[in-house]
C-alpha cells in the first residue's frame, strides 16, 4: 500500500518535535528514514502507529486520509510497528506473544484457539524465511529471532506497511545482514517498509528512497544509488562533520597494559575469556572486534576490577592489579568507559553534578573530612558540562533525563577529569548519533596524543576501523588475531570475527 | 569418593558441578542425621502405643485401624531418611532428590504426630478433612492474590478485604434471617454482601493505585489498617451489645450425593461445607481461564509486560480493575467463610493473618492456582494439626501450638520455596498513553 504523511506537526511542551513533515512511501519500497536521536523520527513512528494523534497534518494509505486514534486503529488500517525495544512477553512462548490482543476464540468462555495462530505463525515463518519455532518461549530465544518473532507479530495482524525502529540496534554484523535479506522480501512480496535508523550505512544498504529528518523537519532527500555517506552525515548533522576522525600515526611508548595467559568465567561460570595475551602501550590505540558475547565483556570487567580473573597476569604501568578493586584500578589513572552506560557508567536518577564527581566524590577537592564541599563540586562539574559540551538544562538535571549521547558525555567527562594512563572504552559509542560519535572519537584520539593507552571494545566495524591503530579480534575467549594497517580490511576482520584464522595475524 | 565425583569434567564447567556436589554432599549429610536422630528417638519409644485409623465408609462407619508402637514408626522414619541419604550420596549431584523428600517427611511427620500425642488414637479422616475444610479460606486468599499480581498489582490487602466479607458476611446474614426466618436466603445475601463489599474495597484498592499510583503495598496496608479499625468499632460499639446482628445462621456441611459414599476419599472430600466445593471449582476454573483463554493472555501479559499488551491496543489499566474487583470478591467469599462457617459469628480482626498465609500460598504455589491450593492444603494441615494437639491436650503449651501454621508459613516461604519468579511487572504503575 501506499504510504503519504502530509504535514504533520507535533508539539510537546517546549519542542516542536514535528514541524510540517511530509513524507511517503511506495507500495513493496523501502524507505529509509534517517536522523540523529531527538530528530523528531519516533514522534513521527508514533503518530503513524496511533500512540499519538499529531497536532495537524493527514495521513493517507492509497489516497484515502485515515485517522488513528489509537494503536488498534492503526494496526486495523495495515501499519504494523516493530519497536526497538521489543514488545514481546519473555515468559510467553513464540505463539502466545505473537497472538497478544489479535486472538481468535473458539468458544463462549474466550478460549484460546492457538492451533490456528500456531498454524498461520507457520506459515508466515515459511512464507519469509524467518525461521522461527513457534514453541520456543521469547525469553530463550537470541535478539535476532525475537526481532523476527516481531516482525511475524505485524505480518500476523496483516500489516502491509512495516515500520521498524532502529532494528538494528541490538543486532550483531551478521544478524543484520539476515534482517537486510528478510527487509528485501518482505518488500518484493508487496510490504511497504519503513526503516528508521541512524546508521549511514544501513539506508544506503537497503533503502530505495532515503529522507533525512533534522530537528522535527525534513531535511531532504535522497537516492541511495548516487548519495555518498558524507552527504548523508551532512545533511543529519547540519553541518560538515568527519566521519572518519583525523589522526597521526600512533607513536606507541611503553607497555601500559600487559596482559599475560588470563582467564575469566562468566556468571555462569562457564570460562569466557581463555588465555588472552595483549599489550597495549602509551600513545596507541588498541581496538579489540568481535561480535558480542565472544568474552570482550569479561575481559574488560577482569582489568577494571568488576570481577576477578581465575588465573593470569593483569599489570597496569607496571602494578599487579588481578586482587584490585574496581576502584584501586581507577585510582591508577585508569578511565574506565563501561559497555552499559545506564547499568555501569552513570546514576540515573541522580544529577549530572553527582555523576560526574561518582569516582572521585571521597577525595579532595569534593570531600573534606567526609563532608562534601558542595561549592566546589558546583563549580568542577559546572566545569566539566561546559569542556566536554554536554547539552543539559542545567548540572541539576538527572542524568536519566539526558539524550544517550549527552549521557555518554557525561561519563566521559568524570573518567578524563583526572589524568589518565589507560583509557578502558567498552563499545564508547554504541547507541549514540554521527555528531556525539565524532565528537567521543576526537577525545579518545586527543587522550593519545597526550600520551594515555587507550583499548576499544566494538562490535561496530566501522569504529575499529576509524580509530584503531591495532585492532585484536576476539572469538571464544581468545585474540585469534591482531591487524594493522593495510590488513585491517572488512573481509580480514568479518574472517576473523567469524573465527576463521588469519595467515598474517598472531594466532592464539 | 563417589562415583559422580570421577565424573566431573575438568573443563569450565567444573567449578559449577564442583559447587552442585558440595550441594549434594551436604543434602546427603542432613538425612543421614535425620536417620540417625529418628534410631535415636525410637530406642526409648517402644514402649508407647500409636494409633491411626481412617474411615472407609462414611462417617460413623467402618474405620481402618493401624496399630503400631512409636518406636515402630520412628523405625520407619529412620529408614526412609538412610534410603534417601545413601541413594543422594551414591548419586551425587544426579540424584533428583526432591520427588523423594515425600519419603523423608511423611514417616517424619507421622512419628512426630505419633510422637507429640504420646498413646491417644489420631482419626486421620478427621485432620485431612480439617486440613481441607482450613485450608479452602487460604486458597481462597491465594486466588484472588494470583488474579491481582498476574494483572500486575500487589495484593496486600487480602487481609482487610477478608476482615471486610467476614464483618458483612455475619451482619447482613443476621439482618436477612432476622427480617425473613429464611436460612438459605440469609446465607446467600450474607455471602453477596460480602463479596460486593470486599469488590467495592478492591476497587478503592485499584483506585489507589492504577489513577493515583499510590505505592501499592502502601495502599494495601492503608486498607488493611483501615478495615482492622472500622470493623473493631462497630463491633465495639454495635454488635457487643446488639448481638442479634452478629447471630447469622451457619453454613453446615453438605453431603454430595453418591460421591460421598465412595470409601476413604468420600467423608474426606465430598461431606465438607459448601466453601470447600466452591473452592474445588476455582481452582479449575481460574486455571483454566488464565492459561487457555484470551482473557488469561491479556491478564498474564498485564503483569509481565503491560507495554506489549498496551502496543497492541490492549487496554491494560481496565484489566486491573477488573482482576483487582474479581479478587475482591473472591477475597471477601473467603471472609464469609470465616464468619458463618467457622466462628458462627464475627469476631474482631477473626482473619488473624489468613489473608497474608494466603500470599505465602501464592508464592509456594509459583502464582499457579493448582500450585497455591496445595500449598494451601500445607498450611491447612499444619492448622488441623494443631487443633488436633490442643484438643488432645498435649504437654505443649496451647500458645506454641497455636504459632505452628505461621512457623510453617515461614519456613516454607524462606527455605523451600527458593527461586520462584512472579509476574515481572507486579507493582509497577502502567502508564497508558
Amino acid at each position: 500500500m501506499r504510504l503519504e504523511l502530509r504535514d504533520i506537526s507535533k508539539r510537546f511542551p517546549g519542542v516542536l518535535a514535528n514541524d510540517k513533515i511530509s513524507i511517503s512511501a511506495d507500495r513493496g519500497k523501502v524507505l529509509g528514514m534517517l536522523g540523529e536521536n531527538g530528530a523528531g523520527k519516533t514522534t513521527l513512528m508514533n503518530i503513524l502507529s496511533g500512540l499519538y494523534k499529531p497536532d495537524s497534518g493527514q495521513i493517507f494509505i492509497d489516497g484515502e486520509e485515515r485517522v488513528f486514534n489509537d494503536p488498534v486503529g492503526a494496526i486495523q488500517a495495515g501499519v504494523g510497528m516493530v519497536h526497538q525495544h521489543f514488545m514481546l512477553v519473555p515468559v510467553f512462548d513464540v505463539v502466545e506473544a505473537v497472538a497478544l490482543g489479535a486472538e481468535t476464540v473458539k468458544d463462549a468462555v474466550g478460549t484460546f484457539d492457538r492451533a490456528a495462530a500456531r498454524k498461520r505463525i507457520v506459515e508466515l515463518s515459511e512464507q519469509y524465511k524467518l525461521d522461527v519455532d513457534p514453541d520456543a518461549k521469547i525469553q530463550s530465544l537470541p535478539v535476532g529471532v525475537r526481532q523476527r518473532v516481531e516482525i511475524i507479530k505485524a505480518l500476523y495482524r496483516h500489516s502491509d506497511i512495516l515500520v521498524l525502529d532502529e532494528p538494528s540496534a541490538v543486532l550483531t554484523p551478521y544478524e543484520t545482514e539476515e534482517l537486510y535479506t528478510i527487509i528485501r522480501s518482505l518488500a518484493a512480496s508487496g510490504t511497504t517498509v519503513i526503516f528508521i535508523t541512524h546508521k549511514l550505512n544501513e539506508v544506503l544498504e537497503v533503502a530505495d528512497d532515503i529522507v533525512v529528518l533534522r530537528r522535527g523537519r525534513v531535511a531532504g532527500k535522497a537516492d541511495p544509488k548516487t548519495a555518498t555517506r558524507q552527504q548523508l552525515a551532512n545533511m543529519m548533522v547540519g553541518r560538515d562533520v568527519e566521519l572518519i576522525v583525523p589522526k597521526g600515526p600512533a607513536k606507541p611508548g611503553e607497555v601500559v597494559l600487559h596482559l599475560e595467559q588470563v582467564f575469566v568465567r562468566d556468571d555462569r561460570l562457564e570460562m569466557a575469556v581463555n588465555g588472552v595475551d595483549l599489550d597495549v602501550r602509551a600513545g596507541e590505540i588498541v581496538a579489540i572486534a568481535g561480535v558480542q558475547g565472544n568474552g570482550q565483556t569479561e575481559l574488560v570487567e577482569a582489568i577494571t576490577g568488576l570481577r576477578s580473573a581465575d588465573s593470569g597476569s593483569i599489570t597496569i604501568g607496571g602494578r599487579h592489579v588481578e586482587k584490585s578493586s574496581p576502584r584501586g584500578v581507577s585510582d591508577l589513572g585508569v578511565a574506565h568507559i563501561p559497555e552499559d552506560r545506564g547499568r555501569d557508567g552513570l546514576i540515573n536518577p541522580m544529577t549530572v553534578a553527582e555523576n560526574y564527581i561518582l569516582d572521585s566524590y571521597h577525595k579532595a577537592p569534593y570531600s573534606k573530612n567526609g563532608v562534601f564541599d558542595l561549592k566546589a563540586v558546583r563549580e568542577r562539574a559546572a566545569q566539566g558540562v561546559k569542556d566536554f559540551d554536554i547539552r543539559t538544562p542545567s548540572i541539576d538535571t538527572t542524568a536519566g533525563s539526558l539524550s544517550g549521547g549527552n549521557q555518554q558525555k557525561v561519563v566521559v567527562a568524570r573518567e578524563f577529569s583526572v589524568p589518565v594512563q589507560l583509557v578502558i572504552a567498552a563499545q564508547p559509542t554504541r547507541g549514540l548519533d554521527v555528531g556525539s560519535i565524532e565528537y567521543i572519537h576526537r577525545r579518545l584520539v586527543e587522550q593519545r596524543d597526550a600520551g594515555a593507552a587507550i583499548l576499544i571494545v566494538s562490535t561496530e566495524l566501522d569504529e575499529v576501523l576509524a580509530v584503531g591503530d591495532r585492532i585484536a579480534v576476539m572469538f571464544d575467549g581468545r585474540i585469534v588475531g591482531i591487524l594493522t594497517g593495510d590488513d585491517a580490511t572488512y573481509e580480514n576482520l568479518g574472517l576473523l570475527m567469524g573465527g576463521a584464522s588469519f595467515g598474517g595475524g598472531v594466532a592464539a | 569418593m563417589t562415583a559422580a565425583a570421577v565424573a566431573v569434567p575438568a573443563t569450565g564447567e567444573g567449578l559449577a558441578a564442583r559447587r552442585a556436589l558440595r550441594d549434594a554432599r551436604i543434602r546427603g549429610v542432613a538425612f543421614a542425621v535425620l536417620g540417625v536422630i529418628a534410631v535415636y528417638l525410637a530406642t526409648s519409644s517402644f514402649a508407647i502405643p500409636a494409633s491411626f485409623s481412617l474411615w472407609i465408609q462414611q462417617q460413623g462407619g467402618d474405620s481402618a485401624v493401624l496399630q503400631t508402637t512409636v518406636g515402630t514408626l520412628w523405625v520407619v522414619a529412620a529408614v526412609g531418611s538412610a534410603i534417601v541419604a545413601a541413594l543422594q550420596l551414591i548419586r551425587g549431584a544426579a540424584f533428583r532428590w526432591r520427588p523423594w523428600l515425600f519419603v523423608v517427611i511423611a514417616p517424619w511427620l507421622l512419628a512426630l504426630l505419633a510422637n507429640l500425642l504420646s498413646g491417644k488414637p489420631a482419626i486421620l479422616t478427621n485432620v485431612i478433612a480439617g486440613s481441607l475444610e482450613l485450608a479452602t479460606p487460604i486458597a481462597m486468599a491465594a486466588l484472588a492474590g494470583i488474579l491481582s499480581e498476574r494483572s500486575g498489582m500487589l495484593n496486600i490487602a487480602l487481609e482487610g478485604k477478608m476482615l471486610i466479607g467476614a464483618f458483612t458476611a455475619s451482619v447482613v446474614s443476621s439482618l436477612v434471617y432476622i427480617t425473613t426466618g429464611n436460612v438459605l436466603l440469609a446465607t446467600i445475601v450474607g455471602v453477596a454482601a460480602a463479596m460486593a463489599a470486599a469488590g467495592l474495597t478492591g476497587l478503592l484498592l485499584a483506585w489507589l493505585g492504577i489513577r493515583h499510583k499510590v505505592d501499592q503495598i502502601i495502599a494495601g496496608t492503608v486498607i488493611n489498617i483501615g478495615a482492622i479499625g472500622i470493623t473493631n468499632f462497630i463491633f465495639l460499639r454495635v454488635l457487643q451489645h446488639n448481638t442479634e446482628f452478629n447471630s447469622p445462621p451457619s453454613v453446615e456441611p453438605m453431603r454430595l450425593p453418591l460421591l460421598a459414599d465412595l470409601p476413604v476419599i468420600g467423608p474426606i472430600l465430598f461431606s465438607a461445607k459448601p466453601y470447600v466445593y466452591v473452592g474445588y471449582i476455582l481452582v479449575i476454573f481460574l486455571t483454566y481461564m488464565i492459561y487457555r483463554t484470551r482473557w488469561g493472555l491479556r491478564l498474564r501479559a498485564s503483569g509481565e509486560k503491560p507495554a506489549a499488551a498496551g502496543t497492541v491496543g490492549i487496554n491494560v489499566l481496565a484489566i486491573r480493575y477488573r482482576a483487582i474487583f474479581f479478587a475482591g470478591l473472591i477475597s471477601g467469599l473467603a471472609g464469609s467463610y470465616l464468619s458463618l462457617a467457622t466462628a458462627g459469628s464475627f469476631q474482631m480482626e477473626m482473619t488473624a493473618g489468613k489473608g497474608f498465609i494466603g500470599l505465602a500460598a501464592m508464592i509456594f504455589g509459583a502464582w499457579h492456582p493448582i500450585g497455591a491450593f496445595f500449598a494451601a492444603l500445607v498450611f491447612g494441615f499444619a492448622d488441623a494439626v494443631q487443633s488436633l494437639l490442643s484438643i488432645l491436650g498435649v504437654g505443649v503449651a496451647p500458645q506454641l501450638l497455636a504459632s505452628v501454621p505461621y512457623v510453617v508459613t515461614i519456613v516454607v516461604v524462606a527455605g523451600v520455596v527458593g527461586r520462584v519468579r512472579g509476574p515481572a511487572s507486579a507493582g509497577q504503575p502502567y502508564e497508558q498513553g
